[in-house]
């Protein structure tokens, strides 16, 4: 199949959001060159329960290319339209499985040492769309909180290295009631500037009560999720020793099996409201290599799709200690949430999540904005970056928390 | 909010040259250069070169770059006085460890499936030194960590006569199969784990074929001396460097290539534990230099190279998620370091041009005496 060849019966098997959407857009779908057009799909096909964000950038981007007179639309898709691909490619159903076909096109252009066209393609594609699709800039300031540390009464270990350039360390913080301040302030926000999915808090442990739906507050936690995370590895493992019986698997069949899963197979329920929750939690288990066994990298990467797919207004992210190191084998079978921990080493694993997390947050709009908060939980040392704060500084006046917030805007 | 980033970005840069500076500085060294005088004594003949890959995927900003020194002490303070330290090698191929690994062995971007179970298709340097020099196949050995390299000793043949390939060993399969019925296998697990960057598709090593008369033979130990030892290690890149030195005792090879693995855990996502692997990375070079100097069969006589296959992604591509992974293909994940030392290289000397991760090949066939006519890359001058 050829995108020229594309229908409104093709699409016949989408969610009909998607299918809606696809259809209204045929024109512009026949016209895009096969190395980008299932890669559009990927996004098109899950807009049922896509984040309200996510559906009105792709609704804007489709609007955008279908107002481009026919030499500007070529222009951009030049650069698609020269990658080479292998007839045999055109013969997948990219139209139903374009997750699928975009990993394949991956080791593709891998192989075919087109690699690097493609990255310069895409990049182009990307920033012009940027230059044209500008986001608004928030009606307030992006506020991201990082909490890590728990469990490691001391350290000895300098902190928040890489985000002091960029803020100041504070000393002196009072750690008193320091997360029942932190998420005052986060349910104040969520309060005051009500929106769907604009303002998350992510735990890597049990979460804190008080912050959450009632609240306004899209809650996530590894506590809540451990149990589908093994639900997906065990399904996983099972779909390999039934395909390795067979004929022997690869690592793409592995990450398309695992694309296929929905909330029900894992076990995922709860409040209808919360479907795009769900999914993307389904997403965060099967696509974010480690968030499955390891908090800590379930947290981060929590966090960076948060901010990457809902782009919110307010993140909370606290970083709880993971599992001990383990043989895969190991990590891969076992209940993650009945394990001896590693404080230390998660101490230091949230300080580049924190780090992370920051760098994430700036990647949106109003970024010269923005607010970042970091604190060693129960401690005296923080770390804010905001236009209100010097860079590079060290404060060692007494503060607490909520004072430190106030002075980052 | 790309200029935002990239304002970032500029902020955290240093230049290559930069940190060699920086490195340098730490140890108290002048950047200046000599030969050292047993480069004219030590002819050709008799050389030896160890290869030592700093695998699988290490970034700058955690090894040479000011704040990752601190997390390779042996590197900074034993071995870079004593080296010729190239600060730019680009690997222009696909970010995959066993291909990669592959490429650096043939001098060519090889462009096979990094899953599949195949052999390069260009010669490798194994084949080119034995036929070269008319070398017996234990002349040269192969350590590599997991199941997917265990065909790189030997090009597929196409282009290259066969026979001339390196015996390839992979501890973890001498271990399983040593480990037979043991009662205990479960403690062994950490040795055996075969690859962090596709856990879920890569079957646990079962009960292989790998003959046991491989440890007995080739290694000259029982087996229950191989297991009382592995017992006492705590990764698989550790097992690998008590099999080299098995392997310097028994054949003295005159090549040997040593693939090490253990930071490839970042894939896991917990920074903490690809850290831990870098510095046991760093204290494995600094065991395997020292046993070169302690062995009367190499010491005086034996190059060693270390090179990481290529870096990881870059903390300022949106694209990928840092440290994590090797998927954007970024300059930084591309764009790594080698270094040499031995009786007949300068010491203390940094090669700022930039260079090609196949250069390495021709390079290792200028020094030791043999053509590598398939190879892509250009001779290291700097190093011969
Ligand atoms: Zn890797």
């Amino acid at each position: 199949m050829r995108p020229q060849d594309l229908r409104a019966k093709s699409f016949a098997k989408y969610p009909p959001q998607a299918r809606a959407f696809a259809v209204a857009n045929l024109a512009v779908l026949r016209q895009v060159p096969l190395s980008l057009l299932p890669i559009l799909l990927r996004e098109m096909i899950d807009y049922d329960w896509r984040f309200p964000v996510e559906q009105r950038v792709l609704t804007r981007q489709f609007q955008y290319l279908a107002s481009l007179p026919q030499p500007s639309f070529a222009n951009l898709m030049a650069p698609f339209a020269a990658v080479r691909l292998p007839a045999a490619i055109g013969k997948m159903d990219w139209v139903n499985q374009p997750q699928r076909f975009s990993e394949q096109l991956s080791g593709l252009l891998w192989s075919m040492q087109q690699m690097d066209a493609y990255r310069a393609a895409a990049l182009t594609y990307q920033k012009t769309l940027e230059q044209v699709l500008v986001e608004p800039v928030p009606a307030i300031s992006r506020l991201s909180i990082v909490v890590i540390g728990q469990g490691v009464p001391h350290s000895d270990r300098v902190l928040f290295r890489k985000l002091r350039p960029h803020g100041t360390i504070f000393t002196k913080v009072q750690p008193e009631d320091g997360m029942a301040t932190l998420i005052g302030v986060v349910n104040d926000r969520a309060r005051e500037h009500p929106a769907p999915y604009a303002h998350w808090y992510i735990d890597g442990g049990e979460p804190e009560p008080g912050c959450g739906l009632p609240q306004g507050v899209t809650l996530t936690s590894y506590h809540a999720l451990a149990p589908a995370a093994l639900k997906e590895l065990n399904l996983t493992s099972r779909f390999v020793q039934q395909s390795s019986a067979r004929s022997g698997v690869g690592p793409e069949a592995v990450q398309s099996f695992m694309a296929g899963l929905g909330p029900s197979d894992l076990g995922l329920h709860g409040d209808p409201s919360q479907t795009a929750l769900r999914h993307f939690e389904v997403n965060v288990l099967t696509e974010g290599a480690g968030a499955q066994v390891f908090s800590t990298t379930f947290v981060q990467w929590t966090a960076r799709e948060a901010l990457r797919r809902a782009q919110p207004l307010t993140l909370f992210a606290r970083f709880a200690p993971r599992q001990r190191m383990a043989p895969m084998e190991e990590l891969l079978k076992r209940d993650p949430l009945t394990q001896k921990t590693d404080p230390e080493g998660s101490l230091i694993d949230a300080d580049m999540g924190a780090y992370y997390t920051w760098i994430n947050q700036q990647r949106l709009s109003g970024a010269d904005r923005s607010c970042f908060l970091a604190w060693y939980e129960g401690h005296d040392i923080a770390v804010a970056i905001g236009p209100g704060l010097a860079k590079g500084t060290v404060s060692d006046s007494p503060a607490n928390l909520r004072k430190i917030v106030a002075w980052m805007s | 909010m790309i200029e935002n980033l990239r304002q970032i970005a500029q902020q955290t840069a240093w230049t290559r040259r930069d940190f060699l500076r920086s490195a340098a500085g730490a140890i108290g060294y002048a950047a200046t250069s000599h030969v050292s005088p047993l480069h004219a004594a030590v002819r050709q003949q008799g050389r030896k070169t160890v290869v030592v890959t700093f695998g699988g995927g290490a970034r700058d900003v955690e090894t040479f770059a000011p704040s990752g020194q601190e997390n390779i002490p042996h590197l900074i303070q034993e071995l870079i006085p004593q080296a010729t330290f190239c600060t730019q090698v680009v690997n222009h191929g696909i970010l995959g460890h066993y291909v990669a690994t592959a490429s650096l062995a043939t001098g060519v971007y090889e462009t096979f499936d990094n899953f599949a179970l195949v052999a390069p298709n260009h010669p490798t340097v194994f084949e080119y030194y034995r036929k070269g020099l008319g070398r017996p196949p234990n002349d040269v050995w192969v350590i590599a960590p997991s199941n997917g390299f265990n065909r790189i000793g030997q090009s597929s043949g196409a282009n290259f006569a066969r026979g001339y390939g390196a015996p390839v060993i992979l501890p973890k399969h001498l271990l399983n199969a040593a480990l037979g019925e043991h009662p205990n296998r479960g403690a062994f697990n950490f040795l055996l784990q075969d690859s962090y960057e596709d856990p879920m598709s890569t079957p646990v090593l079962g009960h292989t074929d790998v003959p046991l008369s491989r440890l007995t033979d080739v290694l000259h130990l029982s087996v229950e001396d191989f297991t009382r030892h592995a017992q006492t290690l705590s990764s698989a890149d550790e097992l690998s460097v008590y099999v080299m030195r098995q392997l310097m005792r028994q054949f003295a090879p005159s090549l040997l290539w040593i693939t090490l693995h253990d930071m490839d855990v970042a894939h896991a996502g917990a920074y903490s534990l690809y850290i831990e692997g870098i510095q046991r990375t760093d204290r494995l070079c600094g065991e395997i230099w020292r046993m070169i100097q302690n062995d009367p069969e190499y010491h005086g006589r034996t190059t060693m190279f270390i090179l990481p296959d290529f870096g990881r992604d870059s903390d300022m591509d949106a694209s990928g998620n840092g440290f994590q992974h090797h998927r954007t293909g970024d300059a930084l994940s591309r764009t790594t370091w080698m270094m040499a030392l031995g009786p007949h290289i300068r010491q203390n000397t940094t090669v700022n041009r930039p260079l090609d991760s196949v250069d390495l090949v021709p390079t290792l066939g200028a020094l030791m005496g043999f053509q590598t006519p398939g190879a892509k890359g250009r001779t290291i001058v700097e190093v011969i």
